[in-house]
């Protein structure tokens, strides 16, 4: 992937790179999950990784905090390489907000007690202060009715909602999606996905890994097409979904149904 | 055979003084048994690799040791090994507690292995560090699943207290026994002996079913 091709047509290109992935290889024993990623990510962009199962998109997210390490290459948040220290790291993942496609909420604890759990122990906010927090994020996912129940008594969308809510509440930078409505209910999809948008539409960044096209080509300003560990292309929606250039693209996206 | 019970009553104060000593070990064991089980249980999961050896070598040590002799090694070799004489309660104690502490390291271990991977990676990306992620996220949650083995535990470990009569400790066995040897009165005596541990372990059973209900875990 040449330098030009990661700039053309970049809507939001002006803004300030905040993630920026260079020649990122991870690999598992044998395994090379992911083969050179090169990719940048603006302030305010929707950034969708696309692509086939196991093509390393979940993988590039889980490094992008580093959950998982890189075996070679660079990632940059906002200009400075990701730390191997410890202590950095949390540092950095405080301004990076995550969302699990399995949700992982803590059972233990009611939706309220799940979001202001990041902004007391993390953050260190007194109790009042957390808890103001994260009522004002539940109230922002629709679900202020909901801050008393115990995540066994929500359904799979408000759930992830909750989820997305306890991300919101450190403030972070970004945020990464990973394939954050795979598990759902086909009914409960549609009110996960108009949080996001609305994330969107307020200028958060996000790294959104995803199996919904519509979703990609809506809200998406730049979509990257994995496939076996490397982006196979990467470019604006409209060129993807109605113009792709490579073989590929247009192979998996005709797999989909995709038809533009 | 006649049989003359007024011998229990006769010796109620000593029988009482008795069986605050047994409840007492079971405290004072289960309190430093708890957190000592959740050190090891920690150090068999997360130590760097000697110490977890470490770990790993004492819980399969004092988990396959009869507990009596246990005893015996902690009245007879601890005081010369440590150069510390300890009272026969002490003794009992520490020997109570270096088992009950390998039972709850396991438990703790299991507890702990049972959360799925992903809570803590939801943890970690708040900010956390891997302890606070082990202390507001997994620890609750296993506490939960493994109050009721935690409970039978404890169940257990009230009428073991008992083995520690043969080191001397005036708990209720030993107490019983002495009776027992100054009056000829066996029958009642370990009559007597029964009744107590039963009443006073049966609620302790029936506590540990409710707690089996009222902590299943609902995910």
């Amino acid at each position: 992937m040449n330098k030009s091709a990661t700039q053309s047509g970049r809507t939001k290109a002006g803004g300030i790179t905040i993630i920026r992935y260079r020649g990122v290889v991870k690999r598992y024993g044998d395994f090379q999950a992911l083969s050179g990623i090169d990719l940048d990510v603006h302030a305010g962009e929707v950034v969708c990784l696309i692509g086939p199962s196991g093509s390393g998109k979940s993988t590039l997210l889980r490094c992008t905090n580093g959950l998982e390490s890189i075996e070679g290459g660079d990632i940059e948040f906002e200009g400075t390489a990701l730390p191997r220290d410890e202590r950095e790291l949390r540092a950095v993942r405080t301004r990076m907000g995550m969302v699990f496609q399995s949700f992982e909420l803590f059972p233990h604890l009611t939706a309220l007690a799940n979001v202001a759990e990041g902004p007391r122990t993390v953050l260190r906010k007194h109790a009042a202060e957390a808890n103001r927090r994260a009522s004002a994020m539940l109230a922002k996912v629709g679900l202020a009715d909901k801050a008393p129940n115990y995540p066994s008594a929500l359904s799979g969308g408000q759930q992830q909602r909750v989820a997305i809510a306890r991300a919101l509440a450190m403030e972070p930078d970004v945020m990464l999606f990973d394939e954050p409505t795979s598990a759902l209910d086909p009914e409960t999809i549609g009110e996960v996905l108009n949080v996001m948008k609305q994330l969107a539409d307020e200028g958060m960044t996000m790294v959104v890994v995803t199996h919904e096209m519509t979703f990609a080509r809506r809200v998406g300003d730049w979509i990257a097409v994995f496939d076996a560990g490397r982006i196979v292309e990467q470019g604006p929606p409209e060129q993807i979904f109605d113009a792709p250039t490579t073989e590929r693209t247009r192979d998996f996206l005709s797999h989909l149904g995709w038809t533009g | 055979m006649t049989f003359d019970w007024s011998v229990v009553w006769q010796h109620r104060d000593a029988l009482m003084a008795a069986t605050g000593t047994t409840i007492l070990l079971t405290f004072a064991t289960m309190a430093i048994a708890v957190p000592c089980g959740i050190m090891v249980a920690a150090l068999r999961l997360y130590a760097w690799k000697p110490v977890r050896a470490l770990a790993t070598s004492y819980v399969e040590l004092f988990r396959n040791l009869p507990l009596i002799l246990v005893v015996y090694w902690a009245f007879y070799v601890l005081p010369i090994m440590t150069g510390l004489g300890l009272s026969p309660l002490a003794t009992g104690l520490a020997a109570l507690v270096l088992n009950v502490t390998a039972y709850n390291a396991e438990t703790f271990r299991a507890g702990i292995n049972s959360i799925r991977r992903g809570q803590v990676e939801a943890a970690m990306a708040l900010g956390m560090s891997r302890l606070q992620a082990l202390r507001r996220v997994v620890l609750p949650q296993a506490l939960r699943r493994i109050m009721p083995v935690l409970a039978s535990t404890w169940v257990s470990l009230f009428k073991d207290t008992s083995l520690v009569s043969v080191i001397a400790v005036t708990e209720l066995a030993y107490v019983a026994m002495q009776i027992r040897a100054q009056t000829f009165r066996v029958l009642e005596m370990l009559t007597a002996m029964a009744a107590i541990y039963w009443l006073l372990g049966y609620p302790q059973a029936k506590l540990v079913d409710w707690m089996q209900r009222r902590f299943a875990v609902t995910e």
